[in-house]
């Protein structure tokens, strides 16, 4: 008897939970999609205009470089925050690269005495895209906390002088995306960007 | 009593629970329905419309951060070299104050536009400052042959692929923006590319 009766309430159980099952996935699948079809539309225009742009994927936790379509190179992102997705959701282009203390090529002197190097990019920074936009870039906070603190800290202050600036009554500045990237990753990123680079991110759908 | 009664209504409620269930298939055509099978079949057509900007034949593909030249065709590397790019450093001008030269090798999606065999090094401005050297009046002083290899190959605004003396400094940031490869690897990329060759640089 006892076999039986087992096997009945686990079958009930499970018909339970299927019935239970809501349709999210399915509306999260269409989501997803539409998401994913709003980006190849505009990468398909990027892509016949021959030039390199950036696809910030949050849904796959990846920087792509991209040109033609095809990938060039991929950067993993660590983790990501943003209260404004819906604002992401644009093409973007890049203002200027982040600022990097060149060396300079003294007459006479040795011209591979001071050679610029992927290490002596910015690890922590701000980029700033029309229209408005702002992609900070920070290692996690276990790599770099002192330069986490420090991005956080320019945040708030940005925040609180664009109040100033503005209507005391409006929101707090362009929306914001802030990217955590490995040393490395960060790095990379601003060694490749290019003034004016076309930038799109794709959101994922919301879970 | 109880455990007689127990199974027969988990039956029940399985069954009943069965039948409020819709079948896989039903569930498929009423609530995706037509509305993702569109959005599928737009995202096929988009992805088909983006594969055909990539080019069909060989395309090169320079990352300046790590110094590497790679010669693609689709997803396939034809071939790897170590390169050298630009050294991201700045020289004075002194023709006009103020203004300087950026030795940067430049990002972005060009196109071959020249192939030449056994060039010469027409100098610039900056490679006589850059020594110390007055900048000669006679352009034939400006000429050396020999420092650019077997083969250069021009993709935009004074920039080239050319060969080396210097083969120890590939894989650095030395140039003032060309790219430098050894004599083996530029012959390949000289026979892969033709004009209208893709030259991708990140």
């Amino acid at each position: 008897m006892r076999p039986p009766l087992l096997l009945i309430r686990v079958l009930s159980l499970t018909s339970v939970l299927l019935v239970a099952s809501p349709a999210a996935p399915l509306e999260s699948d269409a989501e997803s999609l539409r998401e994913a079809n709003r980006v190849l539309e505009e990468e398909v225009k990027l892509a016949a205009r021959r030039q390199l742009y950036l696809l910030v994927d949050l849904s796959e936790n990846v920087v792509r470089i991209k040109g033609r379509g095809m990938e060039l190179h991929r950067l993993p992102i660590s983790a990501w925050s943003s209260a404004e997705r819906e604002a992401l959701r644009r093409l973007f282009r890049l203002q200027a690269r982040p600022a990097i203390s060149r060396p300079r090529t003294v007459p006479e002197g040795d011209p591979l005495a001071d050679l610029i190097d992927l290490r002596d990019m910015p690890m922590e920074y701000d980029l700033r895209f029309d229209p408005p936009l702002i992609i900070a870039v920070a290692p996690p906070a276990r790599e770099r906390p002192l330069l986490l603190a420090k991005s956080l800290a320019r945040e708030w202050w940005s925040r609180v002088v664009w109040r100033f600036r503005r209507d005391p009554a409006a929101s707090g500045g362009p929306p914001r995306l802030r990217l955590y990237l490995s040393q490395e990753a960060a790095q990379s990123l601003a060694w490749s960007l290019a003034d004016g680079m076309p930038l799109l991110i794709r959101t994922p759908s919301p879970s | 009593m109880l455990s007689r009664l127990l199974p027969v209504l988990f039956s029940f409620l399985w069954l009943v629970a069965c039948g409020l269930r819709p079948s896989s298939e039903e569930v498929k055509t009423a609530e995706r329905g037509p509305n993702l099978d569109s959005l599928r079949a737009r995202h096929a057509a988009l992805k088909g419309q983006l594969e055909q900007q990539a080019p069909a034949g060989p395309y090169i593909l320079v990352d300046t951060a790590r110094n590497r030249l790679y010669v693609k065709r689709r997803d396939r590397v034809l071939l790897t070299a170590v390169a050298s790019t630009g050294s991201g450093t700045t020289l004075e001008n002194p023709g006009r104050p103020g203004t300087q030269w950026v030795f940067d090798t430049p990002r972005g999606d060009f196109a071959i536009n020249s192939r030449l065999t056994n060039p010469v090094w027409v100098k610039p401005d900056w490679a006589f400052i850059e020594v110390g050297q007055a900048v000669p009046k006679n352009p034939g002083d400006r000429i050396e042959p020999g420092m650019l290899g077997e083969y250069a190959l021009g993709f935009g605004k004074g920039y080239f692929i050319h060969g080396t003396l210097y083969n120890r400094f590939l894989g650095k940031n030395v140039t003032h923006g060309c790219i430098r490869l050894n004599d083996e690897d530029l012959r390949i990329v000289h026979k892969l590319s033709n004009i209208g060759t893709p030259v991708m640089i990140f």
